[in-house]
């Protein structure tokens, strides 16, 4: 093959990139389109304005990264309720199996994937910050 | 044995098996939801179904039916599938699945066979109940929509616990387990109910939502109470004991366990532990280093002369071969002793001079294989409830024959047929010799007794004993006595029971020996289902005994050595986790001792009174975070491993021990497991013994008997002091010694010391429940809350004494009998 052929082809390709639509994105100003089956950060769900979570366990019993902390507390009612629920993003995988697991649907996993943080600490999610926002 | 066929295999079983027992016996495993095997056979489940051809395949519950020769059966038919599917769908039909908050998940019967059977639907609809869940004691939650109405609660609290607490109440599909009158529980929680209930309707409320089942870890352990010597088992999860498991196969008891040993774990990760060395510093306690402690303690303990110990009889064994080389070897004092000295003389005094040696004669096991049971006191179910509980199933069951001389009533008088003599408190010596004299005079005794040692001497010295002239004096008739007396020497095997503890002084060296000479009279000893069984009150006490940690060739014994705190002899007092301020006799006397001591030493768990008072504190490790082996009542050895960690800034008592022994410039064994190859070698009874072999099996110490009749010295009649009440102390059910006050489950229903007096004498002081009573003797006075009951008699009054707020010795000063009166507050 003539030496000059694949370079006269590269080069045409990348003639033809230019006039494309750029992947990139020009993060943080252009915002990615998360699909709906994406999995990041949790989000327990709420409902009549409390965690729909019964502190049943299975979450972190499935769990294969053991990031999971539940501890139950007992209310007012003597009903179950998860006093602790924290998650440790750093070991996370984001397998969705806690998702799954959960027999009364008080998880899920929403599109929020910006979870980069300065201290190790805060990268624990407490109940608090888990609770879905509405 | 019976030939049968089980799914096609040839098997033999016993003729009195059941078909669900048989196919146990051979590896066939047939789903069971109402039978256990401590219980007799119910059949309300119909889980069981099997088909047996010879009754034309009909399905038949298999833990109902006996096997019978030449029987066809199959236990897995794809119609009995069917049928067991059915019984589940039933089932569920009113039960709410409630799986994901229902603490009983992951171990749950129903939960369990849903699975295996996967009834995932259901073809029938149907409310589900709406029984009103009850919250209303602090140790069991009975929520009663879960119930299968298997009936095992209520069985197993009338057939072991024999308490009868839960029954079925009303009728049809309204049909649920209750209390009388649908009240709410109030009984002796011993758990018994929780730990056999197959789903979530009872449950252990100081576990609730702690952790799910399957992720704790079951640790085998002993319980730390009492000289039963239950096997426990922990469940354990990130290093904390959180509950205790039920293990139908553990220990001669099955798994049962009292109110202490199954909801009186908590101390074990109270946040009152002691964490550091206290030393006291210009009056105050303060937080110190162990090199700084130890090197204080070792100091004071070279000054030889003035040196005393006290231990807790909740020691292991190995620790007290160390403490006692400690201060043998290397202090050289002989002034040590444990239980107050007293507590112990039944076995170290009584038992020695009956029996040539310092240890019952009879084992629990025996209780089951008796005809006749003696019991001193019904205040042995108190003391000792899980041989309470074989005392109930040898009654309830085995049709044993069971007598009880007491000072008052109790839970054993209560079973079918009991025979109670309530006599008056103090005279239980003088009563046994006339119950000896009367086998004398009636000739129901041994023949070979004539050749026992000090025969002659026990005929002219039981003399003055007869029936008649006794009778008076116990507030009993010569004829109840001589109808004991006949009773028990004309049964083939009998057994007498008798607890000792701090509470019981009456029980010493010389009720030993007056039990004893009844067994030698009648030759009941030494054989099956015979003997004298001294219920030792912790749940190493049996083991100190044994290993010799009490005041021997001429050291000063457990009073003693308070004495000699007072009057300086004693300058240096080293108590290993005794509790002497509450529990023993006197609390003055030893306030002033321990006041005068120059320099204190405790090792304890938890700041208690005395501990407060001392000089250096050192936080020492429980049961569950050291190893050793405890020698139960009846001389089972049992090892035990540490169940959690412990914590590193505390030591064992054994490390405290080596630690001492090598600042004072001794060699200390390498491990326990050395120090119990010593013990192996030396302590009679224990030869072949070692942790590697316990480890697998407990171990009976044996018993060698060389028997001689000793005259036991019986009080004479004690005068009732006109006006005054017999106050007499003892055991708390839910408690044993002041350890269980830290326990939480003890505390939540026994929290407080009472006095227990009769209607009789509470209408005469116009005393009504729970009112504020204060009780005064010749040494003081004391508050206490009044209880009313039937089974005390007139003129007698029962305080137990475990609590250091209420603490009994401040009235009580060691005698049997204290003449108390009552005044309402
Ligand atoms: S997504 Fe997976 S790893 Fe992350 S918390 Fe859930 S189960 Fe654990
Ligand atoms: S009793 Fe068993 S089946 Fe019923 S809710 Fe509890 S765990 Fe589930
Ligand atoms: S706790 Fe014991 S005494 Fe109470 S109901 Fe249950 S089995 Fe009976
Ligand atoms: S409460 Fe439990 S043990 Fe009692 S009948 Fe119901 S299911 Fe059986
Ligand atoms: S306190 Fe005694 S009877 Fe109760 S569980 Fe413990 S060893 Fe057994
Ligand atoms: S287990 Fe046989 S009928 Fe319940």
């Amino acid at each position: 093959m003539n030496p000059i052929t694949p370079i006269i082809n590269g080069m045409a390709i990348t003639l033809k990139h230019l006039f494309m639509k750029p992947v990139t994105l020009q993060y943080p100003t252009e915002r990615p389109k998360v699909a709906a089956r994406f999995r990041g950060l949790h989000a327990l769900n709420v409902s009549h304005n409390k965690a729909k979570c019964v502190a049943c366990y299975l979450c972190p019993t499935v769990c294969p990264a053991k990031c999971i902390t539940v501890e139950a507390g007992e209310d007012a009612n003597h009903d179950k309720f998860a006093a602790t629920y924290e998650i440790d993003m750093l070991r996370c995988i984001f397998c969705g199996y806690c998702v799954e697991a959960c027999p009364v649907d008080a998880i899920r996993m929403t599109g929020e994937f910006e979870l980069a943080n300065y201290r190790r600490e805060d990268f624990v999610y407490s109940k608090d910050r888990l609770l879905e926002k509405k | 044995m019976v030939n049968l066929t089980i799914d096609d295999k040839q098997v033999t079983a016993p003729k009195t098996a059941t078909i669900y027992e048989a196919a146990k016996m051979n590896g066939v495993n047939i789903p069971i939801l109402c039978h256990d095997k401590k219980l007799k056979p119910f059949g309300a489940c119909r889980m069981c179904l099997v088909e047996v051809e010879q009754m034309k395949g009909r399905q038949i519950p298999a833990c109902t039916t006996p096997v019978t020769e030449g029987m066809i059966i199959r236990t897995a038919t794809p119609d009995i599938v069917k049928a067991r599917k059915m019984v589940l769908e039933l089932l569920l039909l009113n039960h709410p699945l409630d799986c994901p908050v229902c603490d009983k998940a992951g171990d749950c019967d129903l939960q369990n066979l849903t699975y295996e059977y996967k009834v995932d639907s259901n073809r029938f609809s149907d409310e589900k109940f709406h029984h009103e869940i009850d919250y209303n004691n602090p140790l069991i939650e009975r929520d009663m929509n879960r119930c299968v109405l298997c009936g095992k609660c209520a069985r197993i609290c009338d057939e072991i616990v024999s308490y009868g607490a839960l029954t079925f109440i009303d009728r049809g599909i309204e049909t649920k387990i209750g209390c009388e009158f649908d009240e709410a529980l109030n009984c002796e929680f011993c758990g018994s109910c929780i730990s056999v209930c197959p789903v979530g309707s009872l449950l252990a409320r100081p576990f609730k939502f702690k952790a799910r089942f399957w992720s704790l870890t079951k640790e085998k352990s002993v319980c730390g109470y009492c000289g039963t010597g239950c096997g426990l088992t922990l469940g354990v999860k990130d290093n904390k004991i959180l509950t205790t498991i039920y293990d139908e196969n553990q220990g001669f008891h099955k798994g049962q366990l009292c109110v202490r040993g199954r909801f009186g774990y908590q101390f074990i990760n109270s946040t009152k532990r002691l964490m550091k060395p206290l030393i006291k510093k210009n009056g105050v306690l303060t937080e110190s280093t162990w090199d700084e402690a130890l090197g204080l303690v070792a100091g004071r303990l070279k000054d030889a002369g003035s040196v005393a110990a006290l231990a807790t009889p909740r020691l292991t064994n190995e620790e007290f071969v160390l403490f006692k080389k400690l201060l043998d070897e290397n202090v050289g004092t002989k002034n040590y002793d444990h239980a107050a000295g007293y507590a112990h003389s039944a076995l170290t005094e009584g038992f020695v001079r009956s029996f040539g040696t310092s240890a019952s004669s009879a084992s629990i096991l025996d209780i089951q294989k008796s005809d006749l049971l003696l019991v001193i006191k019904t205040d042995t179910y108190e003391t000792h409830p899980v041989v309470g509980f074989e005392i109930n199933m040898a009654v309830k069951n085995k049709g044993v024959k069971l007598n009880i001389l007491s000072d008052k009533r109790g839970k054993l008088s209560k079973l079918p047929d009991a025979v109670t003599l309530v006599h008056r408190p103090g005279s239980e010596v003088a009563l046994l010799n006339s119950i000896a004299k009367t086998i004398l005079d009636e000739k129901l005794s041994n023949d070979a007794v004539a050749s026992v040692p000090g025969f002659a001497e026990l005929v002219s010295a039981l003399s003055a004993f007869s029936a008649e002239a006794v009778a008076d004096q116990c507030g009993l008739t010569a004829a109840a006595i001589k109808k004991l007396a006949s009773d028990y020497a004309s049964a083939e095997k009998t057994l007498i029971i008798f607890p000792t503890g701090q509470a019981y002084t009456g029980h010493n060296a010389d009720l030993a020996s007056a039990v004893a000479n009844l067994a030698i009279l009648t030759g009941k000893y030494g054989k099956e289902g015979c003997g004298v069984l001294c219920l030792s009150e912790k749940n190493n006490s049996q083991g100190a005994v044994d290993m010799g940690f009490y005041a021997q060739n001429g050291g000063l014994n457990g009073m003693q050595v308070l004495d000699a705190c007072t009057n300086g002899t004693v300058k240096t007092l080293f108590i290993a986790g005794e509790n002497p301020l509450t529990t023993y006799p006197n609390r003055s006397k030893v306030k002033a001792a321990l006041d005068s001591v120059e320099f204190l030493v405790v090792s304890e768990l938890f700041l208690s009174e005395t501990a407060a008072m001392a000089d250096v504190v050192l936080p020492v490790c429980s049961f569950a975070e050291k190893e050793g082996t405890f020698t139960s009542a009846d001389r089972r050895v049992q090892y035990f491993k540490p169940a959690i960690r412990k914590n590193v800034q505390i030591k064992t008592d054994y490390e405290v021990f080596s630690d001492l022994i090598a600042r004072l410039g001794g060699n200390a064994p390498a491990s326990g497991s050395a120090v119990f190859k010593e013990i192996s070698e030396g302590v009679p009874g224990y030869q072949g013994m070692s942790h590697v072999a316990l480890k697998k099996d407990s171990a009976f110490a044996s018993v060698v008997i060389t028997p001689a009749f000793v005259i036991p010295q019986a009080t004479s009649a004690i005068p009732v002091e006109q006006g005054k009440l017999a106050l007499v102390i003892g055991s708390a059910l839910y408690h044993n010694g002041t350890l269980s006050q830290y326990g939480e489950g003890p505390m939540h229903v026994c929290p407080e010391g009472y006095i227990e007096m009769s209607h009789s004498d509470a209408s005469a002081n116009k005393i009504a429940n729970n009112d504020l009573v204060t009780v005064s003797s010749a040494t003081g006075s004391l508050q206490l809350k009044a209880k009313i009951s039937t089974r005390i008699p007139a003129g007698v009054v029962f305080a137990p004494y475990h609590f250091s707020d209420s603490p009994v010795n401040t009235i009580w000063s060691g005698s049997p009998v204290t003449f108390v009166t009552l005044a309402k507050r």
